[in-house]
């Protein structure tokens, strides 16, 4: 961590930059990489993306791939659907998983543990078993071809619940025992007090909750049956066929997918990691 | 001192808590039960329309190839409305969405089911048993190729219609052939003279491959070895279904032949999921031939190679190959529904129909109709090769539609990776599928 | 600074200051206002995966298919599994995948993620860029490592020959594929361990690291004493959920090998699959679902053994 250490000099600069960015600038990139091949193959033809060995650097560029799927009358629908369920969902985790989160981190109440414990249990059975008694709830609940197929199961997951748990754990408890000694509900401890400072929790939550949801194939592929109903992924499947696949404009689907993801993460990173000047407790 | 809140209102939201838990367990029980009694409505409305739902698994040119055709019945259909969509998935996918859709009780009338699928599928006793309706003269179901109508057909009664037909010869490439001064196969070649081709057009040091198989022990993989196996006298599966019957000689000379290719290294091992990149590299003047199926065919023509195709080799000298017929699985959901499903399902499937689908979905005639007709003729005449796969319809023979198909097909699948890799011996290879498999077959 | 500290001394509430309910509220506890705040979260989460855990134990008895009424069979199915070659090299490839992986995404996702903790031009294209991974959809992550390690024309063995290493058969070699699996696994993951480090480290309290550097202590010290400790409680979200994750591992494996080559990538997960639905043995898959969760109870068991004999946890 670089931290002012009290009585430290800054140190000379040997480089016009921070010595870091010759460590930081290679991992990114290895870890980048695959996004840039993204972006080079939506730009080619079929033809170009068929030729083998592949061509890395094309002599052209074209914006077949982007046409193909935004020709498609039903890729707007597509996105809405995806951004829907991924919006509920997100929302109903951070509100029912910081509940939650928050009760098994500071209140003892009676079964507490063993709530906590089954809630933890249900992941140990794969989903390729729990889909299919899943899509029977979600039947019997007339929800199957419906949005709400793709959100009521994943309204609240285990994983919010149990990272916000860890989450408020590690804050210091002195605040939120001031607040409680002042007379605040536990309810308004939470809201006002402590949901402030987890900031980068609840980001995380947000972040990561949002992608399993937008990127989620599996399980829309077996709960949605009309293409009106369909999310982003399950709609990018439609540009492979059983024998031949529309090879530019998967990478082009895929590029209209990841980027505003990327981007929207870009921008937001900046208010849930923050810079090490603003400590956990305001003193 | 600080005050806690009052709780009378909490302690309702324990009582809550336990009428929520306890609405939750009687719908998961409702569940379970209506899991077992199934069925749905039968889908006729008032005015005496009856809908029935269609997953197609298709998408691209073959959606709308059906959209169409879907169009024109219901024009001259208005009592019969279709609901035609992928279902959600792509064909491949189509088996685990039905068998999710059997065991909840709710599922379509039409599926797109692969051929060694319906079997499994049709245990389901949701599965229409469409008997009385092919003994019907106006079905001509006899017009059909008898390699269409065993696919679909499971103890000796239809449970669907026919969908695809394909079926199994060699594609080569004239250019690579070209450059290695090699002459291009002819119909009536062996074996022997696949394999010595193959390695004469191998050239490691240009990265040039004489063939190339799957070898992701899938049924791609697998189905490449049955006419071998036929040819030499063996079958896959014996009469009462509770044994193989390659293990006579026939499948340890079929999996010797890949042995040699994977010893030449004359033969490129796709282990992708897919199988795409053995056409890409043939496409791209890398790999001299392929068997592959007419499906292929587009694709070759979009990447403007230079490809020619002849039948499959054999040992015999008499032609064999294998067809991999796909089938419109027609499912129980009332009698009114079925009928509605049948009449549609007709249309698709007669010869005006037929070679639409054919033709623009890469297929080949379902019917001997189809195949007369003027359309098809010109279609067969402005696609190179089409005619040998076409012609290969009259002696291709197709895998048994028995619910245990899967459990030879893995084993084997595994032997035939082994040779492709060079990583054991045919027979120790062959041993191992047999054991695999006769010991699946047996426990049932 | 000096009043946090002083703060924290003197105004803890002390056991008889606490609230002096009658016995019946202090028997409830916070019982009422605790199980308000997760009644939501457990009418979802326990609501709806309960059928599916019993009937999946059921469903683990019978010789079932799905598609045509079932059999029951009690413990048949685990006595076969017990025997099965195939699910025991299921196992043993899982726990490999697992071991290899887990320590790794946690040790690497820290080092990471303390780099990426610091105020340097372009830090968050450069948080953005390891994120990347995370966001590629596993369809696509597929065909981009099958291409860049095919055997005969990838990128990966063309790299390796500038080095003078000759090619490597990578998803076609049976020794190769599994490591292959975890490299994949761990470049497309640790996005995910480097996201919530980052955000465990903004809770570190500045005044605490200052505290520590004034005693003597160095980078390490202050990492060893202040930083580690006050990371526990996400190391061990991280270790949980990192070690549920592979121990299920399935989509990677799904599109780039199908668990070959003959068959050396298949977990567990991927066995039940197989069986449930290619080879139509549902309750045989089920039973080996189960068996791998038994296995993770009694990890977990013991774990929380281990803990209470440990030391106690920062309540």
């Amino acid at each position: 961590m670089t931290m002012q250490l009290p009585g430290r000099r800054p140190q000379r600069r040997f480089l016009p930059f921070s010595a870091w960015h010759l460590i930081l600038a290679p991992i990114s990139l290895l870890f980048a990489l695959p996004l840039l091949w993204l972006v080079v193959s939506s730009l080619m033809t079929n033809a170009q993306i068929n030729r083998f060995p592949p061509t890395i650097i094309p002599d052209s560029l074209h914006l077949d791939g982007y046409r193909y799927v935004l020709r498609n009358a039903l890729f707007p629908r597509w996105f809405m659907n995806s951004v829907i369920v991924a919006g509920v969902v997100v929302l109903g985790n951070l509100v029912f998983g910081s509940l939650a989160g928050y009760a098994f981190a500071r209140m003892r109440f009676r079964g507490s543990n063993l709530v906590l414990a089954l809630m933890l249990a249900t992941l140990v059975i794969p989903f390729q078993i729990t889909m299919i008694p899943t899509f029977l709830l979600m039947k019997d609940m007339g929800l199957i071809d419906s949005l709400g197929a793709l959100i009521v199961p994943s309204l609240v997951t285990p994983f919010a619940v149990f990272l916000l748990r860890q989450f408020f754990l590690s804050l210091p408890r002195e605040i939120e025992e001031a607040a409680w000694i002042d007379g605040c509900s536990r309810l308004r401890t939470l809201w006002v007090i402590v949901m402030p400072l987890a900031r980068p929790a609840l980001g995380t939550v947000a972040v990561l909750t949002f992608l399993a949801t937008w990127n989620d194939l599996a399980w829309p592929l077996i709960a949605i049956n009309n293409d009106h109903n369909y999310t982003l992924q399950l709609g990018l499947t439609t540009f492979q066929g059983q024998h031949r696949t529309q090879w530019a404009a998967v990478m082009a689907g895929n590029m209209i997918t990841v980027l505003p993801v990327l981007l929207a993460f870009l921008a937001a990173q900046r208010t849930f990691i923050q810079s090490l000047t603003s400590s956990g407790v305001k003193g | 001192m600080p005050v806690h809140e009052t709780e009378s209102p909490r302690l309702s939201r324990r009582d809550l808590l336990r009428g929520g838990l306890s609405l939750v367990a009687v719908a998961g029980g409702a569940s379970l039960v209506s899991a077992c009694s199934g069925g749905s409505s039968d889908g006729t409305s008032a005015n005496g329309t009856v809908t029935i739902t269609m997953w197609h698994g298709q998408a691209d040119q073959g959606k709308a190839t059906l959209d169409k055709l879907v169009a024109d019945f219901q024009r001259k259909n208005p009592k019969v409305k279709v609901n035609a969509s992928s279902g959600g998935v792509l064909a491949d996918s189509m088996l685990q969405k039905i068998t999710t859709a059997l065991s909840s009780g709710q599922y379509p009338d039409i599926a797109y089911i692969f051929g060694p699928d319906i079997a499994s599928v049709a245990r389901s006793p949701h599965v229409a048993h469409l008997g009385k309706y092919t003994k019907q003269p106006s079905l001509r179901w006899d017009d059909f190729y008898p390699a269409a109508r065993d696919a679909v057909t499971v103890d000796g009664e239809a449970r669907g219609f026919p969908a695809l037909v394909d079926n199994l010869c060699v594609a080569y490439n004239k250019k690579v052939f070209k450059n290695a001064g090699v002459p291009e196969p002819t119909e009536g070649w062996t074996w022997d003279d696949f394999v010595a081709t193959a390695r004469s057009l191998t050239d490691p040091g240009q990265g040039v491959f004489g063939t190339g198989w799957p070898a992701d022990g899938g049924e791609d993989c697998v189905w490449r070895i049955y006419p071998m196996i036929w040819d030499l006298g063996g079958d896959i599966v014996s009469d009462d279904g509770k044994s193989v019957a390659f293990d006579d000689g026939s499948g340890l000379r079929a999996l010797a032949t890949i042995n040699q290719l994977g010893k030449d290294k004359s033969v490129y091992p796709d282990t992708k999921p897919g199988s795409e990149t053995m056409y890409q590299i043939f496409n791209n003047d890398k790999m001299g031939m392929v068997p592959t199926g007419p499906w292929q065919l587009p694709d070759f023509v979009d990447n403007k190679t230079d490809y020619g195709v002849v039948p499959l080799p054999s040992y015999s000298g008499k032609t064999v190959t294998i067809a991999g017929p796909d089938t419109w699985t027609v499912f129980d959901n009332g009698s009114a529904r079925v009928d509605a499903a049948v009449k549609f399902l007709t249309f698709l499937t007669e010869a005006d129909q037929d070679v639409q689908w054919a033709s623009q979905a890469g297929s080949l005639p379902l019917r001997n109709s189809t195949a007369q007709s003027r359309e098809w003729k010109n279609h067969v005449s402005k696609t190179v090769g089409l005619d040998v796969f076409s012609n290969a319809l009259t002696y291709a023979r197709t895998r048994p539609t028995i619910p245990n198909y899967p459990e030879i097909s893995q084993p084997l699948g595994q032997a035939i990776v082994k040779m492709l890799l060079d990583k054991a011996t045919p027979q120790d290879a062959l041993d191992e599928a047999v054991r695999a498999a006769n010991a699946a077959l047996t426990t049932g | 600074m000096a009043t946090h500290s002083f703060r924290a001394t003197i105004n803890r509430p002390t056991p008889d200051q606490a609230q002096r309910r009658p016995a019946v509220k202090r028997w409830l506890g916070e019982s009422p206002d605790g199980w308000g705040f997760v009644l939501p979260a457990v009418v979802i989460i326990l609501g709806l995966s309960i059928v599916p855990m019993i009937w999946s134990l059921v469903l683990s008895m019978q010789s079932a298919d799905l598609v045509t009424p079932a059999r029951w069979i009690g413990l048949a199915n685990y006595r076969v599994l017990a025997q099965d070659p195939n699910f025991r090299s299921a196992v043993v490839h899982t726990l490999v995948y697992t071991g290899l992986f887990v320590p790794l995404s946690i040790a690497g996702g820290l080092g990471l993620a303390i780099m990426l903790n610091r105020q340097v031009r372009f830090i968050g294209v450069y948080r953005t860029m390891v994120f990347v991974p995370f966001v590629i959809s596993a369809a696509a992550q597929g065909v981009l490592f099958s291409f860049i390690f095919d055997a005969h024309f990838g990128v990966a063995n063309a790299v390796l020959s500038w080095f003078g290493i000759g090619p490597q058969g990578f998803f076609a070699d049976g020794n190769q594929a599994l490591l292959l699996l975890v490299l994949i696994g761990l470049w497309s993951g640790i996005g995910f361990c480097v996201v919530v480090y980052l955000a465990g480290l903004q809770d570190i309290q500045q005044e605490l690291i200052e505290a520590a550097a004034i005693d003597g202590a160095g980078t390490w010290g202050s990492f060893r004493y202040v930083v580690w400790p006050a990371l526990r409680p996400i190391t061990v979200f991280l270790s949980i959920w990192e070690t549920l994750q592979a121990l299920q591992l399935f989509d990677l494996v799904f599109v780039t090998t199908r668990g070959g080559p003959l068959e050396a990538t298949t977990v567990i997960v991927f066995f039940v699959w197989n069986q449930a639905f290619q080879l139509f043995h549902a309750g045989y898959a089920a039973a080996a679902a189960y068996v791998l969760a038994f296995g993770l109870l009694v990890l977990s068991l013991g774990l929380r053994f281990a803990r209470r004999h440990g030391h106690a946890e920062g309540r």
